[in-house]
């Protein structure tokens, strides 16, 4: 594994494999996904519609639809696999040592209940506390997420809440237990620009100040730059590059990862360059490839690329790419520097 | 003399009713609230601006798919605010539309052929053989293969089905597209291959585009001029080099530096504006920025600034734009 990072990881997935079933066939969502979140770092994963980041972290914590199976790995836990625990041991972790922020609806705001009612409820179920006790933490929960008015707002029900507002209680609910670490799948992708950076901001010092571990999902790489400490890049089901947010950023080793970062537009260019698109679409995971997932649209693809999957490459930043194979050809910015 | 726009907008309104009330006046919602818009001939304006501001509103009403409550709009030197239904037909050909959700704006049951060939046939314009050779022309220029033609459009993927969308905006070889978030539902690496795409039309075909979009880097890249959106209104309009150069309206400069940009090292702003958008049922009285202007004083709340002129064509609504104080 590549790990930059020492110490003991809060989370540890190795292997993760999960699928679905239907009379189609099967869709092979995650397909051997390993990688480590440690205390205090936000750990961002991005990749393309479809490439298996929700699945991968709906598999951690066991919320697959009846159709899903997990089909190999594990995931550690505060020293237990999770992917082994009975559900009772399990939804006690869930909502209280790892807090979660889903755009999923099943897992989002019940419209018929009070917002507060909401917290006060996550927070009875998972603390010995008195409902006194659980409406004064509640109270302390929306001024940390700063809700204007906190201890008046906990009577509104979802709907009297903008969007940002909505995301704001969310958080509240995810913190509730002050957890360890905090899963969040696209937090932010539904709100403006203006409210992403105040929740974004708000995400940023909130793990500062309590300490926790975060996985941020997203597939805005804008928001990657912003808040994460490293990234797992994810394509067609599995890791394709993992390293310091920075030197990905700097040297992304992987062709997928410069194609990506190469297809937005340059804020700082008005010349209307031409953009450098990614040619083709990605692959179904109902027929996935043999070999590298990317070998249809990449511009290095090689004889050995479609017959086999390459192994990670790479110690503290690495890279899913036979192109980091020691006897492959070299190619400028890739794996060789640039002259 | 500056040649005549392609389209004039002038104090456009479009307000809705909501709600059930039985007593008392119904509540009224402003989502377009005196807009003045010119777009010129083969341009890309680009107008951005928060969700439920009113961009797709001022798109459909200026389509005339919303009556509009008040105001002018003037197309090619022809009044369309007050076309009746019959003589709205020519200009329904020489206006397109292009929508954000490629899976929801074509129906999946039509081959790709008929979608693209209906615009044709509605119009009355050839034979089914012209028409079948024009939809091979179309999806030469769109990128797909004449092959494609005969399969259904739910067995393509997003950035296809775009395509396919776009065919069929520009079979009737209209003077203006309209392009509401058509790259939004799309991925990332897909996005560049249509926004090439379009600009390859436009160099064709002679194009005149109205882009509307959240992403501003993305609008940065494609427009020639830009307006920014606020609550119904237009609040600033320049082109894209001068508006991210000198932006001159407050929520414009909020806006710009909350975008995130996809580099770790660049330094950013803390929240660069307080609050949340107010609602369209109860616009602010005065600047209707002035609940979340950091620089709003007692003018803002008794006056409404007008859209001017603050040098060289660069539109700001707000009273101290291009003064000291804004600086
Ligand atoms: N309930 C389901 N039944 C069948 N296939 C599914 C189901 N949920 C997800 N998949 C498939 O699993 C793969 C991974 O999906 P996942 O939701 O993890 O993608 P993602 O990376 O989160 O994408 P997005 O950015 O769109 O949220 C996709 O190919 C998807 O079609
Ligand atoms: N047919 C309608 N009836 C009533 N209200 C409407 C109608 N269409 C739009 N609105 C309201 O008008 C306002 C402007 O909506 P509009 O869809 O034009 O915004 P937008 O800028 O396109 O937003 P987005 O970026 O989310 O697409 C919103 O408050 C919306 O709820
Ligand atoms: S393994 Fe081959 S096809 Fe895959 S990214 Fe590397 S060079 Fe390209
Ligand atoms: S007019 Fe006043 S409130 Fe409006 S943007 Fe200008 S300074 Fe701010
Ligand atoms: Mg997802
Ligand atoms: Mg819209």
């Amino acid at each position: 594994m590549t790990q930059s990072t020492s110490g003991t990881p809060v989370l540890s997935v190795r292997d993760l494999t999960t699928s679905f079933f239907s009379q189609r066939g099967e869709v092979q969502a995650v397909r051997g996904v390993s990688f480590d979140v440690h205390p205090g770092e936000i750990l961002g994963i991005v990749g393309e519609s479809g490439s298996g980041k929700s699945i991968t972290c709906m598999s951690v914590l066991r919320l697959l639809k009846a159709t899903g199976r997990i089909k190999a790995g594990s995931a550690n836990f505060d020293g237990q696999d999770l992917l082994a625990l009975d559900e009772a041991d399990l939804s006690d972790i869930r909502g209280n040592k790892i807090g979660m922020i889903f755009q999923d609806p099943m897992t989002s705001l019940n419209p018929t209940l009070s917002v507060g009612e909401q917290v006060i409820e996550t927070i009875l179920r998972h603390r010995k506390a008195t409902r006194a006790e659980a409406r004064a933490r509640a109270i302390e929960l929306f001024e940390l997420v700063r809700i204007p008015s906190a201890a008046d707002r906990l009577k509104s029900y979802p709907h009297e809440f903008s969007g940002g507002m909505r995301q704001r209680v969310m958080i509240a609910i995810a913190l509730a237990c002050d957890p360890r670490l905090l899963i969040a799948d696209e937090p932010t992708t539904a709100l403006d620009v203006t409210i992403q950076r105040q929740i974004l901001g708000l995400l940023r010092d909130l793990q500062a100040r309590l300490g926790m571990a975060v996985i941020l999902i997203t597939h805005d790489l804008g928001v990657i730059a912003e808040v994460t400490d490293r990234i797992v890049v994810m394509y067609g089901g599995l890791v394709m590059e993992t390293g310091p947010v920075r030197e990905l950023f700097a040297h992304p080793m992987h062709p997928y990862t410069r194609g990506l970062l190469a297809s937005v537009p340059d804020l700082r260019d008005d010349t209307h360059r031409r953009l450098t698109p990614i040619p083709g679409s990605p692959p179904d995971m109902a027929h996935p490839p043999a070999g590298c997932p990317f070998t249809a649209r990449c511009p290095h693809a090689m004889r050995q690329c479609a017959a086999e999957l390459p192994p990670i490459f790479g110690h503290s930043q690495g890279a899913r790419c036979w192109l980091h194979h020691p006897d492959a050809p070299r190619i400028a910015g890739i794996n060789e520097v640039a002259a | 003399m500056t040649e005549q726009p392609l389209v004039s907008i002038r104090d456009l309104k479009k307000h809705f009713t909501v709600g059930r009330k039985l007593f008392g006046p119904k509540p009224v919602l402003r989502a377009v609230d005196g807009v003045d818009l010119d777009i010129r001939r083969g341009e890309t304006l680009g107008l951005v601006g928060e969700s439920g501001c009113g961009k797709s509103t001022l798109a459909r009403t200026l389509i005339r798919l919303y009556e509009p409550t008040t105001g002018s709009m003037v197309f090619d030197g022809q009044d369309v605010a007050h076309l009746s239904e019959r003589d709205l037909v020519p200009f329904r050909r020489r206006v397109q539309m292009i929508f954000q959700d490629p899976y929801a704006s074509l129906n999946g049951r039509m081959t790709v052929r008929d979608l693209i060939a209906e615009p044709l046939e509605i119009a009355r314009i050839g034979t089914p053989e012209s028409r079948t050779a024009k939809v091979h022309e179309l999806l030469a220029r769109v990128g797909l293969h004449a092959d494609h033609a005969n399969r259904f459009a739910h067995e393509f993927s997003g950035g296809q089905r775009q395509r396919i969308g776009i065919a069929r905006a520009i079979a009737l070889e209209p003077d203006l597209v309209i392009c509401d978030e058509p790259i939004s539902a799309l991925d990332v690496s897909v996005q560049a291959q249509v926004v090439n795409m379009l600009e390859d039309l436009q160099d064709q075909l002679g194009l005149t585009y109205l882009f509307i979009t959240h992403d501003l880097s993305m609008v940065r890249h494609i427009s020639d001029r830009i307006g920014v959106m606020y609550l119904g209104k237009i609040v600033e309009l320049a082109s894209n080099t001068d508006l991210y150069a000198r932006p001159s309206h407050p929520y414009t400069r909020a806006l710009l530096a909350s975008i995130p940009v996809p580099d770790p090292t660049a330094t950013r702003p803390a929240d660069p504006v307080r609050g949340e958008i107010p609602s369209a049922m109860a616009v602010p009285s005065g600047c209707r920025f002035r609940t979340r202007c950091p620089m709003a004083t007692e003018l803002c709340a008794s006056s409404e600034p007008t859209l001017r002129d603050i040098g060289g064509g660069h539109l700001a609504a707000c009273h101290y734009a291009g003064t000291e104080l804004a600086a």
